[in-house]
């Protein structure tokens, strides 16, 4: 029976047919991965593209006593983790609030959906004009009578960063949202027909059943969050440049300044960080929750 | 006995009231939080016809005078004409060179039991969880000598989705039951044709949402144009509303009209598709 069964699988599903797929996404994605970790080990330049020199961990040396850099690390750790958990709460709030029967239900799903389908470009420019000297934001505050908070938001060194923060949770909450509605409308009625016949309240509902009921979602949103969050680059080169100063720059913006400097070998150094980095904490976070969905099941 | 169920029945009711309360506060709740994305895309719908001083005090006012030369004046000086083409072609060969190789790879790793389909899947789900390394992925297309050229950019960004479509395709084919296949193999039809003439159109529903999803990504992705095309005459909307908007960045009434030009096309698909992006995405990501 057995060998026969495979012999079916093999000429029903034959394995050759995912190989296209394998070459485009190998040599376009994961041998640019791999060279990075040859050439992150060179002195290569863009003026000397083709005779990169071997000179072993320099790069890293260098480094990771460049504060400019230590600095871009922490300042993708608070994005990252800012961003990641607006998303995740707000998104859910949402979805819970858009799964009842309300009468806009589908509307405002659309409304609040619609951000992630624009351009990060559309997003940027956009809040750069709210958040700007006489922008919406600094009227808004002077018709409520806070005047005295008025500034521009994206010039200013403690602000910078929020407004930052602000159009990547604007964008993206509509898309948390919907990978949570996706969730809610998997889960089987009669548990809450059940519960609701033994007397359970909304809120044990919400914590014994939907919540945990919710963990696939969970997963799905909290590791794209963060990749999305460590990843960020349009946001920030759009709104900030990664000013003022230097209290905006990321991971993926001060690659790309060195990049343009013709620094090759330093900036795929520092790519490969990058990489580790975001690879490492997106396996972790996955790990963990999947964990627990196994937990629960 | 009937008494009792009398009394739960007092008992819904009444509850069913509460619910209709509490809901009609959430709902007043939720539109009203809405205005947060209403009004900056009033802002910039209202601005792109104002005049620049109308414009520059960015309230949400219709315009006084609906100025449509503003489009026409960004079209021809802005060179949004060439970018759109750009953009239409970057975008529909990138979801084209994604969609076809990535649906019959998720197909087969969900239906194969052997250790290719394992393999393959952790082979493409590195692209989910790591990100693309830009610079040596700048040598790879200038030692290849694609650096420049529509090709590169479209494979980059058929390369970096695959991952995702690969996975919400081989989600999906999971929940589908293999006896259609088997039918199709007793018919004597070849697997490629059977892929297409009765995979496919079960598959329909996962197809539209994640082509859906590549087709954004693609249209709106600035990463990749920017560091992989470098004559202006290639590039997309968003690198080319970026550039202009460095140029202008006082006639808000222009840079407005052109993030509205940039926009418009990918909304209108995503008001057309957007039934399937939910349901897709409980097919294709959350049941998984």
């Amino acid at each position: 029976m057995q060998p026969s069964k495979l012999r079916i699988e093999k000429t029903l599903y034959p394995g050759s047919l995912i190989i296209p797929a394998a070459i485009v996404f190998g040599f376009f994605y994961i041998l640019p991965i791999i060279m990075a970790f040859v050439m992150s080990l060179t002195d290569w330049n863009l003026s000397r593209f083709y005779e990169p020199k071997f000179i072993g961990f320099e790069n890293f040396e260098y480094i990771f006593n460049d504060p400019k850099f230590l600095l871009s690390v922490k300042n993708t750790i608070v994005f990252a983790v800012f961003t990641a958990t607006l998303k995740t709460v707000l998104g859910l709030v949402l979805a819970l609030a858009l799964d009842r029967q309300l009468k806009t239900k589908n509307l405002m799903r659309t409304i609040y959906y619609l951000p992630a389908v624009l351009s990060m470009v559309v997003v940027g420019i956009m809040m750069k004009s709210i958040f700007s000297l006489d922008g919406v934001f600094n009227n808004l505050l002077g018709s409520i009578g806070l005047d005295f908070l008025q500034k521009d938001w994206v010039m200013n060194k403690s602000t910078a960063m929020a407004v930052v923060i602000f159009a990547d949770v604007w964008r993206w909450t509509g898309f948390n949202m919907a990978i949570f509605l996706a969730g809610l409308q998997g889960i089987d009625k009669e548990y809450y027909e059940a519960a609701k016949i033994d007397g359970a309240s909304g809120w044990n509902m919400l914590r014994k059943i939907t919540l945990p009921l919710l963990m696939p979602a969970f997963t799905i949103n909290i590791v794209f969050n963060v990749i999305g969050g460590l990843k960020v680059f349009d946001q920030v080169f759009i709104i900030t440049g990664g000013g003022p100063g230097f209290t905006t720059q990321v991971l993926s913006t001060y690659v790309f300044t060195n990049y343009s400097q013709g620094l090759l070998g330093r900036s795929t150094a520092m790519s490969l960080i990058l990489f580790i980095f975001v690879y490492g904490s997106s396996s972790i976070v996955n790990y963990i929750l999947k964990k627990k969905e196994v937990d629960i099941s | 006995m009937s008494t009792d169920s009398k009394n739960t029945t007092v008992k819904l009711t009444s509850m069913e009231k509460q619910r209709k309360r509490t809901d009609l506060i959430i709902e007043i709740i939720v539109i009203f939080f809405s205005l947060i994305i209403i009004v900056p895309i009033l802002i910039m719908v209202f601005g792109s016809f104002k005049d620049s001083t109308e414009a520059a005090k960015f309230n949400i006012l219709p315009p006084k005078e609906w100025h449509f030369e503003n489009y026409v004046y960004v079209i021809t000086v802005g060179n949004i004409g060439r970018a759109l083409i750009n953009s239409l072609v970057v975008t529909f060969f990138s979801v084209l060179f994604c969609m076809v190789p990535a649906s019959l790879a998720g197909f087969i790793i969900a239906r194969r039991t052997t250790k290719i389909s394992s393999r393959s899947q952790t082979f493409f789900m590195i692209g989910l969880y790591a990100p693309m390394n830009m610079i040596t992925t700048f040598a790879l297309l200038r030692v290849t000598g694609l650096l420049g050229s529509y090709f590169a950019v479209i494979m980059v960004l058929a390369a970096s989705q695959i991952p995702y479509a690969v996975y919400m395709v081989s989600n999906f084919v999971r929940n589908v039951p293999r006896e259609l296949d088997q039918a199709a193999l007793i018919d004597g039809c070849s697997s490629l044709r059977m892929f297409f003439t009765i995979i496919t159109p079960v598959m329909k529903p996962i197809l539209v949402t994640t082509t859906v999803l590549v087709t954004m990504n693609s249209w709106n992705d600035f990463m990749v144009p920017l560091y992989f095309f470098n004559t202006s005459s290639r590039w997309t909307l968003p690198l080319t509303v970026y550039n202009f908007y460095g140029q202008y960045f006082r006639d808000w009434n222009l840079v407005f009209a052109n993030l509205v030009i940039t926009a418009l096309p990918i909304t209108i698909l995503y008001l057309y598709a957007q039934k399937h992006i939910v349901s897709g995405l409980t097919s294709g990501a959350v049941k998984g």
